[in-house]
């Protein structure tokens, strides 16, 4: 094996794949990626068992061939080389990279020992879809869900194809955010209607590695996911189980429906969280003249505060209590200046959503206050 | 042979060949899911197993299983925990090794719980030797956890403990139809999953696979003793499910007393609860035994054979069992109902194995060594209590182990060979009445053969 590469190209590529490298398994060579000059393509692949992620570059193969070295190792040694043309050689299980002035051997491992990246059974249906698009779709949504071991399925973005729409969705049990994607802003190629559960770090792992201007496609079969862009390819298993049903919980008629300046609701909820760090509550109320909400927090080793934020309100409702960070996630999500915020009686749910925008919800469950 | 065992000899002869990271990774969580026709179907944990196994390993792993079963050709690997089943082809006319492989099926122990349902305690042959353990097994079974917690049962060895704690959680998944949770482990698979938690940082999931049962059952608790760790998880999983009320159930091979290396906390949990024991069958029993396996096995001997085998072989129901089978398969050979004095010849051999190896200076030096005395004492003429009780232990033994003449063991010991023969009188109707007496002599029976 035989080649030359600009180091921003391999920089790229590192970057890309270095967060699907294996750590803490018994197999050691999930800290290596593998290698492969083919064709005037350098191919970097690295997995984990889980996900695998390859990304492809362009340069000049002299000769072909493939070698598994040391990721750590290779990622340091890229960032600070100076020169911008490497000159890659395989020397037995040995990797040369040699500039003008400057050369380095790296102690690799037989490609051979390498995993297999599994291929994907079904490749003749897929979606194709701008990743700026789906990017921000993941974004939005996964606020509203978190790591846990012990729910699978809610660790996990829910993909529900409809021929109409793509809606994602996830949920921590707490809240649960979905968005919708119209059909007419991606293509379907001979793909039926489909429900897949990705795990949450393959969505969120998808989401970093894609670049704006790029259009990916989206291949599934019955255990594994693929998103594929004309560079990178990353598979992962999917999540086993099914997502709750969740349209009973979404609410549609509420007691009071408020609607505020998304900045302003944000940053006021962050101050109130400045007295809510141990019990992360904050309160909200309407004010008497019905032309502002109140609100507050308090803490008592701490003290209290309380803001008054002008509002357009329509209804009327007691105070309700909320985790001030899981009310201010969505305000992330939501895009528009205006938010919309529509709130129950008895801690029933609530629901964020833009004013203007009904693609984006986030429902949230109050804090039960006896 | 069943699927099950073909693939985890498999995995025995894969493992050998792989490292063991590959084979940690690669193949350590397979199963076999099903065969149909010609192809086995096998499940891996991930799409990377699969493809990894798919090209590296297929042919060797069909190469080991076809020395298993000629009859596979392909085997085919799924990835996941969805049970895959397939519709199986109804089966065809019954001959008569299609119906002994589905009866071992049957009998396959439970993953899940540890239990071989095969035990039940219908089939338990209940007389006076086991009647307080019966009785409390069988009240366990109406309310666990309720009364006699713990039970701890003892007895010597294929007296049935085992038999019997299988049965309570066999019958308990009956009876509450799976509302309640039975566990049923060896010590030695206790001892190990400790040992798997502790190496692999894992002790929480070891700690709440046994404390979210209903009912454990851990058989031969004696091995145990003198394992620290195993000890202090094993104390804190029975005071946890002690406190919730659980029911557990622990046999082991003599009285919590006895056990000499247990730590004393354990030991006085166990003396709180329920403790019973199984004794030596009398000859009834034995004969009832003995009827029910046949009826077991469907097949039939002549009284007088059962006469014979439930007199010779007094100490030892799987020894027994073993005698049984022995016969009936000589039966099945020759075609031809067996004579006493087949059986005879028969028993003659089973049980001489067993004594060949001992000889008169180890059951002496065993029994001096018990009892904290001498050899010389035993030969003595000395008639303190302290020594006359353990001559005849030993003089029983000679005659019981070895079949020794009586004027010949009387002449090893110094004394007459009517002495001889009323010591072992004497001790030969104590040990059916005595428990304590019976406990001893099964200890020293136990250093003699693993000495």
């Amino acid at each position: 094996m035989k080649f030359i590469v600009i180091r921003s190209n391999i920089k790229d590529a590192i970057s890309v794949i270095e967060k699907a490298v294996g750590e803490n398994t018994n197999l050691p060579i999930l800290k290596n990626i593998l290698i492969e000059a083919e064709n005037n393509t350098i191919t970097f692949t690295a997995t984990n068992l889980e996900i695998a992620i390859t990304h492809r570059v362009a340069g000049k193969v002299i000769e072909d061939g493939k070698i598994t070295i040391p990721l750590s190792l290779f990622s340091s040694l890229i960032g600070n080389i100076q020169s911008d043309r490497l000159n890659f050689e395989k020397k037995e299980n040995n990797l040369e990279i040699a500039t003008d002035n400057y050369s380095a051997v790296i102690n690799g491992m037989p490609a051979d020992d390498f995993p297999i990246t599994p291929k994907i059974n079904n490749t003749e249906g897929y979606l194709e879809i701008k990743s700026i698009i789906l990017k921000e779709a993941i974004q939005q949504i996964s606020v509203a869900s978190q790591y846990s071991d012990l729910r699978p399925e809610l660790n996990s973005i829910f993909f529900n194809f409809s021929l109409e729409n793509l809606i994602l969705a996830s949920t921590d049990g707490f809240r649960l955010a979905e968005k919708s994607i119209p059909a007419n802003t991606f293509t379907i190629k001979k793909k039926e209607p489909f429900k897949i559960l990705i795990p949450l770090r393959t969505g969120l792992e998808a989401a970093r590695i894609m670049r704006d201007d790029e259009i990916i496609q989206i291949y599934h079969d019955e255990n594994q996911v693929l998103f594929k862009t004309d560079q990178t390819e990353m598979i992962s298993r999917l999540v086993e189980g099914s997502f709750p049903d969740y349209s009973a919980i979404v609410p549609h008629e509420f007691a009071a429906e408020i609607v505020v300046d998304r900045v302003e609701f944000l940053n006021t909820i962050k101050l109130a969280g400045v007295f809510g760090q141990k019990n992360s509550e904050v309160k909200i109320k309407i004010h008497q003249n019905k032309k502002a909400i109140e609100i507050s927090s308090a803490d008592q080793a701490l003290g209290e505060n309380n803001s008054i934020l002008p509002a357009k309100i329509k209804g009327d409702i007691s105070e309700v209590f909320f985790n001030w960070r899981y009310l201010s996630d969505p305000m992330k999500g939501v895009k528009t200046e205006e938010v919309f915020l529509g709130l129950q009686e008895d801690a029933g749910p609530a629901l964020v959503r833009s004013v203007s925008d009904s693609s984006y919800f986030y429902v949230l469950k109050p804090i039960l206050k006896s | 042979m069943d699927l099950e065992q073909m693939w985890q000899s498999t995995l025995g002869e894969m493992e050998v060949q792989l490292t063991k990271a590959h084979f940690a990774t690669w193949l350590k969580n397979s199963r076999p899911i099903d065969k149909k026709d010609d192809t086995l179907f096998v499940a891996l944990q991930s799409n990377f197993a699969k493809t990894w196994v798919e090209e590296k390993y297929q042919k060797n792993i069909i190469g080991i299983v076809r020395n298993m079963d000629t009859s596979v050709k392909k085997i085919e690997f799924v990835v996941g925990n969805k049970n895959i089943s397939f519709n199986k082809a109804p089966s065809e006319a019954k001959d008569p090794q299609a119906g002994a492989s589905a009866e071992l099926d049957f009998n396959k122990t439970d993953p899940e719980t540890g239990l071989n349902p095969k035990y039940t305690l219908s089939s338990f042959v209940v007389g006076p030797s086991n009647e307080l353990a019966f009785a409390a097994a069988a009240a366990i079974t109406e309310a666990p956890g309720k009364k006699y917690n713990p039970f701890f049962i003892y007895g010597g060895v294929g007296l049935g403990k085992t038999h019997l704690i299988q049965a309570i959680g066999n019958e308990l998944i009956i009876k509450f139809k799976g509302k309640i949770k039975p566990k049923y482990v060896s010590s030695e698979q206790f001892t190990r999953d400790i040992v798997w938690g502790l190496r692999n940082d894992r002790i929480e999931s070891v700690k709440k696979k046994y404390r979210d049962v209903d009912v454990l059952i851990i058989d031969d608790i004696q091995f145990i003793g003198g394992k620290e760790k195993t000890e202090e998880e094993f104390f804190h999983t029975f005071n946890a499910l002690y406190e919730g009320n659980k029911q557990i159930i622990i046999s082991s091979d003599r009285p919590p007393q006895s056990l000499p290396t247990l730590q004393e906390r354990l030991r006085s949990r166990f003396e709180g609860g329920l403790i019973a024991d199984v004794s030596y069958p009398e000859y009834e029993m034995r004969v009832a035994i003995i009827k029910s396996k046949l009826q077991e096995m469907n097949r039939k001997l002549s009284d007088q054979v059962i006469d014979l085998i439930a007199k010779k072989l007094r100490k030892n129901i799987r020894e027994l069992e073993g005698v049984l089978k022995k016969i009936i398969f000589y039966e099945e050979r020759k075609q031809t109902d067996i004579s006493v004095k087949m059986a005879e010849e028969i028993i003659e051999k089973a049980t001489q194995n067993l004594s060949k190896r001992v000889n008169d200076a180890q059951i002496l030096k065993a029994v001096a060594e018990f009892f904290s005395i001498t050899v010389e004492d035993l030969v003595s003429h000395n008639r303190r209590k302290e020594v006359v009780e353990p001559r005849q232990i030993a003089i029983y033994l000679l005659r019981d182990i070895s079949d020794l003449s009586y004027p010949y063991i009387g002449e090893k010991l110094g004394r007459d060979h009517t002495t001889a023969i009323h010591s072992y009188e004497k001790i030969n109707h104590e040990i059916n009445r005595n428990p304590a007496l019976n406990q001893k002599i099964l200890t020293i029976k136990d250093i003699i053969y693993k000495s």
